[in-house]
Formats: C-alpha cells, sequence, structure tokens
C-alpha cells in the first residue's frame, strides 16, 4: 500500500476536528495546526490519538 | 517571439476556441469555486481547459489576475504543449517526452528591462503574497496553497534545478516549502547542502509560464543537469532568463513567466504544513517542512496564473508520460521486444504499470516485470502483457489478466520491500502449451469496410 504512511490520528481540543499527522510530529517540538479551526497545539494535547 | 503562455493560449483563439472555457463570473479560489467547477467538469467528462476571467486574491480583493486549468488534462493536451502531434498522444508522445530530456538548449540572459516578468514589481514592504490568488481545492485543505513548481541553484556547480513544490500560506511574507524526501530529492539535496553551511537557500516559485515548461520540470533527469537546459528542449528553443530582484542578480529566473515569487529559506527553518489533497487521492498527512522569507513578487499586468486540480487527470498526466518514455528506454536495454508503457490513472499516473512485449521465451514476462518497478521506486503493481493488448486501454489490460494469467504461478512479488512488497503480474499467453485464440474480425473485412458506406452520420446536437 503505497499510501500507508507512518501516521497518528489527533483530535483538535478546540473544535474535535480529526486528522492525521507524520509520526515525526508525535513528540516534537513543534505545535499541529488543526485544519479545520488553525488552533495550534501539541499532540500530548490531542483528547484522542490513535496510532 | 518567445514562447510563453499568452501565446500558447491566444493559439486556442485562432484555431479551436471551443476547446477553452471562460468563466467569466467571479471566483473565489479561498473557497471551493475552482474545485467545484472542475469537479462538476470531470464528472462530466468534460475535458477542456478552463479560464477563470475574475479571480479574488487570498485578501478577498478583485484582482486582474486570470486562473488558468486542466492545461495537462488530456494526452493530447500535453501533446499539443511540446508541439506534438495529437493524433500520436500515445506512446509517441512518451517517446518524444523520452527524446527531449536529452535535448537540452542552453537558455538566453535578458535584461530585467524588458522582461514581461517584471512589468510589475513588489518589493520590501510592498510585498505581502495576499495580492495573489491562493487555493483551497479539498475539504480538509489545512490552508491556502500555490501547486507549480520551484527553482533554487547550486552553489557549487552553478546548475538549477526546477521541481513541482507546493507552497502554503502562512503569514504575508512567509510560505512553507514543501520539500518531502521522497518527492522532491533534488530541491532537497541543494537545501542541505546549503544548510551544512548555515546558509540561506534562495528559492523562487514560477507561477504561470507556456505549459512546456511544467512538463519539463517532471522529466526524470538526474541531479547536476541544467533544469533550464532541459526547459529549453522541451519548448525547443532557449528559455529566456533575467536576473532576480532580491536573490542576487548571478540567479536567474525565467523572464516569459506569467508570476515569479522569490525567497529565500533560512536553515534548518520548520514550519507545519499538511492535510493536502495530494495526487494520490488521499490527504498527505501534516508534517513540518521549511518555509521561505518571501522577498519580491513579480508578475506581467495581465497576468496568468496556472494551477494544477490535485488528484485529478493532468496531475497523473505530469506524473505518468514523462516514465513511460523512461522506463520503455530502460525495459528495452535489456528487452529488445518491449512494445509500449503506459502507467494509467486508476494508479494516479505513479503506482501502477503496464507493459506489452513480443514475447519470445517463457520467462519473459516475469522478468520483464521487474525491470519497471527498479527505475521507479513509487510502483506498486506492473501487468506485463502481450503486443495483441493495447495497454493504453485498461479493459484490455485486464482482460488478459483474468484470461492468461495462472494466479498461482503468474502473480509474483518483490519482498521486504519499503511499505509493501511489490508485484508483478504475468499475463503473457504461454507458450509452450495449447491455448485458446483471441476472437477477431478478419482485418480484411474491417480494412474492406468504410463504415459511412453503411450507416449515415450521427446527427448533430
Amino acid at each position: 500500500m503505497p499510501v500507508r504512511e507512518d501516521i497518528f490520528w489527533v483530535t483538535c481540543p478546540q473544535c474535535g476536528e480529526n486528522f492525521y499527522c507524520e509520526n515525526e510530529l508525535r513528540h516534537g517540538s513543534i505545535k499541529l495546526m488543526c485544519p479545520k479551526c488553525h488552533h495550534r497545539f501539541f499532540a500530548s494535547e490531542s483528547p484522542k490519538i490513535v496510532g | 517571439m518567445s514562447k510563453d503562455l499568452h501565446a500558447y493560449l491566444a493559439a486556442f483563439g485562432e484555431e479551436d476556441s471551443e476547446d477553452v472555457i471562460h468563466v467569466s463570473r467571479e471566483v473565489d479560489p479561498r473557497g471551493f469555486d475552482v474545485s467545484s467547477v472542475l469537479q462538476h467538469l470531470e464528472d462530466r467528462g468534460d475535458q477542456r481547459v478552463v479560464r477563470f476571467e475574475k479571480a479574488l486574491d487570498l485578501n478577498g480583493r478583485p484582482t486582474s489576475f486570470t486562473l488558468v486549468y486542466n492545461l495537462f488534462v488530456t494526452r493530447e493536451l500535453c501533446a499539443r504543449a511540446i508541439g506534438f502531434s495529437s493524433a500520436s498522444a500515445k506512446m509517441p508522445l512518451s517517446l518524444e517526452f523520452s527524446r527531449r530530456e536529452t535535448n537540452n538548449i542552453e537558455p538566453e540572459i535578458m535584461g530585467p528591462r524588458h522582461a514581461p516578468v517584471k512589468e510589475v514589481v513588489l518589493t520590501g514592504n510592498a510585498v505581502d503574497i495576499g495580492v495573489v490568488p491562493m487555493f483551497r481545492y479539498h475539504e480538509q485543505d489545512s490552508g491556502h496553497y500555490l501547486t507549480m513548481v520551484a527553482v533554487m541553484k547550486d552553489r557549487d556547480e552553478g546548475f538549477y534545478d526546477v521541481s513541482f513544490c507546493k507552497n502554503m500560506y502562512v503569514d504575508p511574507r512567509k510560505l512553507t516549502v514543501s520539500l518531502q524526501r521522497k518527492l522532491h530529492k533534488h530541491l532537497l539535496n541543494i537545501l542541505e547542502k546549503n544548510e551544512e553551511r548555515n546558509e540561506e537557500t534562495p528559492v523562487a516559485l514560477i507561477l504561470g509560464h507556456h505549459p512546456a515548461l511544467y512538463l519539463a520540470a517532471g522529466a526524470l533527469t538526474t541531479f547536476g543537469n541544467d533544469d533550464y537546459e532541459t526547459i529549453g528542449g522541451f519548448l525547443e528553443e532557449p528559455l529566456r532568463l533575467t536576473p532576480s530582484e532580491t536573490l542576487g542578480t548571478d540567479f536567474l529566473v525565467p523572464a516569459d513567466a506569467d508570476m515569479i515569487v522569490e525567497g529565500l529559506i533560512p536553515p534548518h527553518s520548520a514550519e507545519i504544513q499538511n492535510p493536502f489533497g495530494e495526487f494520490s487521492r488521499y490527504y498527505q498527512p501534516q508534517v513540518a517542512v521549511p518555509f521561505m522569507r518571501v522577498t519580491a513578487i513579480t508578475f506581467r499586468k495581465n497576468c496568468i496564473v496556472q494551477g494544477i486540480f490535485p488528484g485529478h487527470a493532468g496531475h497523473f498526466n505530469l506524473g505518468s508520460i514523462p516514465k513511460e518514455g523512461s522506463l520503455y528506454r530502460e525495459i528495452k536495454r535489456v528487452f529488445p521486444g518491449v512494445q509500449a508503457v503506459h502507467l494509467p490513472h486508476s494508479g494516479v499516473g505513479r503506482y501502477s504499470c503496464y507493459v506489452s512485449i513480443k514475447k519470445r521465451r517463457e520467462e519473459d514476462g516475469k522478468l520483464v516485470g521487474v525491470v519497471p518497478h527498479v527505475h521507479a521506486n513509487q510502483l506498486q503493481f506492473v501487468v506485463v502483457v502481450d503486443d495483441d493488448v493495447d495497454v493504453f486501454n485498461e479493459q484490455d489490460v485486464i482482460w488478459a489478466a483474468v484470461t492468461r494469467a495462472r494466479f498461482d504461478e503468474d502473480i509474483n512479488f518483490l519482498k521486504g520491500m519499503p511499505r509493501s512488497d511489490r508485484v508483478i503480474i504475468d499475463a503473457t499467453v504461454p507458450l509452450n502449451e495449447p491455448f485458446p485464440r483471441k476472437a477477431v474480425v478478419p482485418r480484411e473485412a474491417l480494412e474492406g469496410c468504410v463504415l459511412e458506406d453503411w450507416i449515415s452520420p450521427k446527427p448533430r446536437g
């Protein structure tokens, strides 16, 4: 599966949008950005992480 | 007159204006106006070039810019872009691409005073990327993007590399630069060499030019090749270059572009980008990529901003056509009986490959199937068929696979490859055992039958 990526799913703590990120962002120092409300947050702040 | 997008589009007006749709209603590319229109057209099977004559910029203000889409949506349009016969848009087109890849023509340098792309120059405090139309195409795209090509110059050897690269808006003077290790090896090489010296990397985005420039940018050239020369080969004339505004006079940009965005990438910079609906038709995951500080925007007064609908036919053709010619050459080196190579849209122009051969030995189908995997690392799935099968007709290929392959023997795997094993299906007829014969209408009967002598023309409208 060429599109099988090393990813994890997160949930935006502000609006609840679910999206996925490359694994390198899971414990990184850079904040994620919700594609829906553009809230910036660390992966550790996500109410749910899958993957 | 040098080749540019304006002359290219004007030719449609003279010869076949019905092949271009003019959308006069104002579109807001920040929303989904552009992608909605393009999706509807695709659903109807309408593959015409689309011009959006009135577009809002990223700040929501009316602009004088025109947007143009669908310039690569059919193989015939890709043939037209390089001045090749649209009647030969299958394998001959791919082979012509392969020929042009090695047909480098040295560029010409002209002063900025007469360079069309310098008609409007924004530098210093006037720089605001918000004056440019930027796009959201898919529901979960994380922001507004530009999706054409970027150029960098190798400081050590002086060559230019031009590759497809998307850019997401961050602020009025900051864009991401989508350098994915898998997809932009050449640009990334240049960036990483500069980063080793802790130096900034100059970069210029080319947002509108003759479509041959973009087809050349997809060519499978080696690192160290001067892509401005390759573009000349595709244009069949020297690409005209002019000094940049802010990246030094020795950093040259295409003079006949519609718009150039110049900038500097700080060493080891990182900014969040994605999700973005990509060529795979899936969202690319969020990832950290470098960013550029925008230092200048230059454009024509009647600027046309060119776009590609990501994950749709034009995007697939940009991936497939250059590879088909290259793979044909590679297979031909070891197997002269190769007839045709095609990377179909069902495999997004990158993941699957159909090869037809004149089979001479029983093992030919299996051995030939290995070669594409060696030379195109995105490929997942190769089907090898006999030369009575048209690899550009997917129904024909699948028919061959389900009627000729013995699934217990003829599906083979390259094991232990990244992400997944790779597949080779040998769908050729076995040579050394009885096999049914394909039913066909006799050639003589077909050639002797002039259809118009038998049926009335279909009424128009």
